[in-house]
């Protein structure tokens, strides 16, 4: 009885360890990767933990005309992904069974959307609301496409629970590799919208004209920048996860294998996306803010073939 | 359901096909349907496997030479020379003509229904579905864009149906007449390619929407 005990204990702080340190390794390791596509040395790859560091020790300005919105939205949002993080099905090792409703899942990440948008509509600059806007739209574009693509995994196994369709023991789900495929392939050109990464927005500039994340969060500085920084880390984490976990259902040897050689595969898997999401920033370009319809239709598409494989499925 | 490995293949070339639809950049369209056609070719040499009818490896391979490897190269350095880089403007918006045509997936699906398929052991079903599907992309294609590359394009997607559907609902037509066929497509790419030269050198346009209007 003990033994299974301090088994969960350390499996729980293993899992605790994974999430609250990976985060900023992920954007490091894509920084890397740029910067040795571009022929530099670049950063080395714990810089963005330095920075988190030095962000957190630095006195804070905030506009006088602001309110507490804006003070304390980037505490929600660190906690909200948090709990997502522990809800979420991003990794193969989840020590707790808290029951992840496809639609909590979505709607826990749009919330933490919500938050931003409003703090950066409080602090009233015009960056700030442009941000916001363009922000709103590229998400009411998206969202379809991640909803598809999660339903029709659920609809396949018959269950809203993701804990459930990505465990690796459902027989409904085995033999769907095309399935898993197209699926993994939508959610992850939508998490490159959602995260604001190169076809939708260049997260490296601060031009005014094009940046859409970053026009968010400018009026952010010291602890609360830093932790504005955090969530969007552990954002890059659970979404590049749960598009990874796709993928990797969708290869027949990760069915039959062991615990260890999952959470291991995992993890790695969530790297090699990293690096991948780098690879795209250095070979292609920003698209034109009109044109950014047409990328998303990609992964609209995506999630509409995931939702014909499911219903050739359940007819039959 | 358990796909089999050639209907599989079939629905890649589905999606590759409808992936086509999806924009108007003329070099990626050239490379989906490289891809898409490559599919094509993988299923004809699996099928012929499947049902032991040698001369189908050869047809599988001027497929892959011939349509996914000559044709996009040929056309692609047409693209060069007469330096055009994307469709002027598609009737139907790319990103809706794309979701047009995953929809008409799902009615190729129902229509495929009614079909009675059996090729060797396995059911073909699938397969038609996705050789419709990809006629259907074809027709779009033709139908809603104005340049005549995108034209030609369309017009070697249809091809592809036609021809997906008879391997996966056949056991694949008599080689002569397969190469037959090849070669056509073949000549008939090149006489438009050099048609397009020529438009390009009156018109200063390949846009196929204004070509009904008299010039003296």
């Amino acid at each position: 009885m003990t033994s299974i005990n301090t088994d969960a204990i350390l499996e729980t702080l293993v899992f605790i360890a994974i999430f609250l340190l990976l985060p900023p390794l992920l954007v490091g390791i894509i920084r890397k990767t740029k910067a040795r596509f571009q022929n530099r040395i670049g950063a080395p790859l714990l810089q963005p933990y330095f920075d988190l560091l030095k962000l957190l020790s630095k006195g804070e300005t905030i506009s006088k005309h602001t309110s507490w919105i804006f003070r304390s939205t980037a505490a929600i949002n660190v906690s909200l992904l948090i709990i997502l993080a522990f809800l979420a099905p991003w990794t193969s090792l989840r020590p707790f069974n808290l029951g992840a409703d496809l639609f909590l899942v979505i709607y826990l990440l749009a919330l933490t959307r919500f938050f931003t948008v409003l703090s950066a509509l409080d602090a009233g600059s015009a960056f700030g609301g442009f941000g916001a806007s363009r922000e709103v739209t590229l998400a009411l574009l998206v969202e379809p496409a991640v909803i598809l693509c999660l339903a029709a995994i659920g609809s396949v196994s018959q269950t809203s629970d993701l804990g459930v369709a990505f465990s690796f023991n459902n027989i409904a789900l085995a033999n769907q590799p095309g399935l898993w495929f197209i699926a993994g392939c939508g959610l992850f050109l939508a998490s490159l919208v959602e995260l604001s990464r190169m076809p939708a927005d260049d997260p490296t500039t601060h031009l005014e004209l094009t940046m859409v994340h970053e026009a968010m969060i400018l009026e952010n500085s010291a602890a609360n920048l830093a932790l504005v920084e955090y969530a969007h880390f552990l954002k890059i984490l659970i979404l590049l996860g749960i598009s990874s976990q796709c993928l990797l259902h969708a290869i027949p040897f990760f069915w039959h294998t062991t615990e260890l050689i999952l959470v291991f595969s995992s993890l790695v898997s969530i790297m090699i996306l990293a690096a991948s999401i780098a690879i795209i920033e250095s070979v292609a370009v920003k698209l034109r803010w009109t044109k950014l319809p047409e990328f998303i239709a990609y992964s609209v598409a995506m999630s509409i073939f995931c939702v014909f494989i499911a219903l050739s499925k359940n007819l039959n | 359901m358990i796909l089999d490995t050639f209907e599989a293949l079939a629905m890649v070339a589905a999606i590759f096909a409808i992936l086509i639809l999806g924009t108007t950049h003329l070099r990626t369209n050239l490379s989906f349907y490289s891809l898409h056609t490559m599919a094509i070719a993988a299923v004809t040499a699996w099928i012929a496997s499947i049902t032991h009818e040698d001369h189908l490896y050869l047809v599988a391979a001027g497929v892959f030479i011939i349509k996914s490897c000559s044709i996009p190269w040929f056309l692609n350095s047409v693209i060069k020379k007469i330096n055009v880089g994307t469709d002027g403007g598609a009737f139907i918006a790319a990103p809706l003509s794309m979701h047009l045509g995953a929809l008409m997936l799902g009615l190729s699906f129902m229509i495929s229904q009614q079909i009675p398929g059996l090729i060797g052991e396995a059911d073909s079903r699938l397969g038609s579905t996705a050789a419709m599907s990809i006629l259907f992309s074809g027709v779009l294609l033709m139908l809603t864009r104005r340049a005549a590359i995108s034209q030609i394009v369309g017009f070697l997607v249809i091809e592809n149906g036609i021809y997906l559907f008879a391997v996966t609902q056949t056991h694949g037509m008599p080689l002569m007449i397969e190469m037959g066929l090849l070669l056509e497509v073949l000549v008939a790419v090149m006489v438009a390619g050099l048609l397009l030269f020529n438009i390009k050198k009156s018109f200063e346009h390949i846009d196929v929407s204004q070509l009904t209007e008299l010039k003296d």
